[in-house]
Order: C-alpha cells, then sequence, then structure tokens
C-alpha cells in the first residue's frame, strides 16, 4: 500500500514540507481514519483522546502513563483496538496498543513500533515523496 | 442590496446576508455545484434555503447557483463530476487559483488552517473544530473518508508530535 507524503498549507503561503503521514482506521470509526505521523523514533502508537469514545473505546479502569511529548506532558491511556488501514484496493486489519492521549494538540496522530512499525514492512521513499508499506508475513 | 425573486418570494439579498446565514452551519456533500462562501464550498441549495427559509423543493440548483452567482459568490464543479476538475465560474476573484489548474490537496487546506476536516482525495469534505463534529458530520451523510486531522501551517506545529 502506498501513502503519499501529506502537503500543508504554510501560513506565508505555499506548502509545508510533506511528511509522512499514514491513515489508520479505528474499529468503530471506519469513516475516518486518523492521520498519523510515522514516527520511526516513538515507542508508542498515540491519539487524541477525544477519537476514543468516538469509536467507541472505553478507557475507564485502562492503564495510564504520563509522559512528555514536544515539550508538553500528557497523560495516555492505553486499549487494545483493532485498527485496519487501506488504499481503497487493498486492506489490512490488527489487534494493536494504542495509547489515547490528553490533551492531545498535534494535528496528527502518531505511528510508532508498538501498534504500528512491528506490523508493516515500511519502505520510506522520501525524495519521491512516499512510503510503502506491507503487512509483516 | 440586489433583490432577486426565488419560488414566486422576493428577497433583498447582500453577500454579508449570506455569509452571516452561514456562520456556525457545515456545509453539505458536494455531489456536483458548489459556490464558495466564507472560503468554503456549498451545494447552492443548502445556502439558499438557509438564506430564504424554502424548501429545498421550491427551487433548483441552477436557480440557487444563479441567484448566489449574481451576489458575487463563485461557483463551480466538484472534481470527478463530469471529467472536470475543479473549476470557478463567473465572480472574480477566483477562489482557488487560475483556471485551470490542478487544485492540489495542500490549496484546498488552506481555508481550513486551526480546523479538523475529513479529506478524500484532494477533497476537503467538511471541516469543523473538533473531530466529533467531523464524524457526525460523516455519519449523517453517510460519507467516507480518506483521512481526518488537523489542519496546521507551521513546520513547529507537526514536529511538535514527533520527539526532539
Amino acid at each position: 500500500m502506498r501513502f503519499r507524503f501529506r502537503e500543508l498549507p504554510a501560513a506565508g503561503g505555499g506548502v509545508l514540507t510533506p511528511r509522512p503521514v499514514v491513515d489508520i482506521a479505528l474499529e468503530g470509526l471506519d469513516a475516518a481514519p486518523v492521520g498519523c505521523l510515522l514516527d520511526t523514533g516513538a515507542l508508542r502508537t498515540r491519539m487524541s483522546a477525544e477519537l476514543a469514545p468516538l469509536a467507541g473505546i472505553d478507557l475507564s479502569g485502562a492503564l495510564t502513563e504520563d509522559f512528555f511529548i514536544g515539550g508538553l506532558n500528557t497523560a495516555g491511556a492505553l486499549a487494545r483496538v483493532s485498527l485496519t488501514v487501506t488504499d481503497g484496493a487493498d486492506e489490512f486489519s490488527w489487534d494493536a496498543p494504542v495509547w489515547f492521549c490528553d490533551p492531545w494538540p498535534h494535528p496528527f496522530g502518531l505511528a510508532g513500533l508498538e501498534g504500528f512499525l512491528h506490523y508493516f514492512i515500511v519502505t520510506i521513499r522520501a525524495y519521491d515523496g512516499y512510503l510503502d508499506i506491507e503487512p509483516n508475513p | 442590496m440586489p433583490t432577486m425573486t426565488v419560488a414566486g418570494h422576493r428577497y433583498d439579498l447582500d453577500p454579508r446576508t449570506v455569509e452571516a446565514a452561514l456562520d456556525g452551519v457545515l456545509p453539505e456533500p458536494i455531489h456536483e455545484h458548489f459556490v464558495v462562501v466564507n472560503g468554503r464550498r456549498w451545494p447552492p441549495k443548502q445556502v439558499l434555503a438557509r438564506v430564504t427559509g424554502l424548501d429545498r423543493a421550491d427551487f433548483t440548483t441552477h436557480q440557487a447557483r444563479r441567484a448566489l452567482t449574481r451576489l458575487g459568490f463563485p461557483a463551480g464543479r466538484a472534481a470527478g463530476t463530469r471529467g472536470h476538475h475543479p473549476a470557478v465560474a463567473s465572480s472574480p476573484p477566483p477562489a482557488f487559483g487560475a483556471a485551470g489548474t490542478q487544485e492540489t490537496l495542500a490549496e484546498a487546506l488552506r481555508p481550513f488552517i486551526g480546523l479538523w476536516v475529513a479529506v478524500r482525495g484532494d477533497e476537503v469534505l467538511v471541516a469543523a473544530s473538533s473531530p466529533k463534529e467531523v464524524v457526525a458530520w460523516l455519519a449523517r451523510h453517510r460519507q467516507r473518508a480518506q483521512s481526518m486531522f488537523r489542519v496546521v501551517d507551521s513546520e513547529q506545529a507537526i514536529t511538535g508530535a514527533a520527539p526532539q
């Protein structure tokens, strides 16, 4: 499956440097896959805690951890959820741990080692502006 | 203030009245035609119904489009309909760059900086202030997005999500 790097508008005109973003659908929120920044340096896969209730994910009693991200103190609650990626033709689903974080002022989720990279072979073609992923056999 | 007749009723409308009537309202899905108001694309019938209080069955898309372009709002046809790329017609200035150029996702996102969006291809389906509103809109209109995220306009806002 191929994901083109995501371009966003820059404040002064033009575009920001395109970033590797994969769209990951939470079970229960299939109509709105969450854009997640691919982060090979991140241990966890993280998303905004706002998304959990929208997908019907109950975080009460979940394991939590406090951590700093981008200089911001954030609390994450762990849930094991079913995730799906698709390019419109192929689709792959897997169960993985995701940390739902509050506050989460960031524009994307983070796709890290646990939850995402452990499940795929990822080829990043940054110069060409895309990445390919295939399920890890 | 232009006076126009819609479905047998006379209305005095101006652009500010239209813009104010759409404040806090989310655009419905674009099937083919759209008008640009407040930097967003709207189905012409949604706009005119909102402004006049008329039932949408009382007028056609073309009547709505004509009424709104008379007020100076750009109108166009969505990509993927009849093989056209987005093209803004009638009133200057064009909202999406020179006619005939392909709109990139980044340019389509520009009016929505700071908002959560749901996109499919290069099309912005909906923009709202929270993911909850975006998801509710998708469910209400039975739409599926390719991606949902918040539009930011600085490198710092993106890299802030990654460990430094």
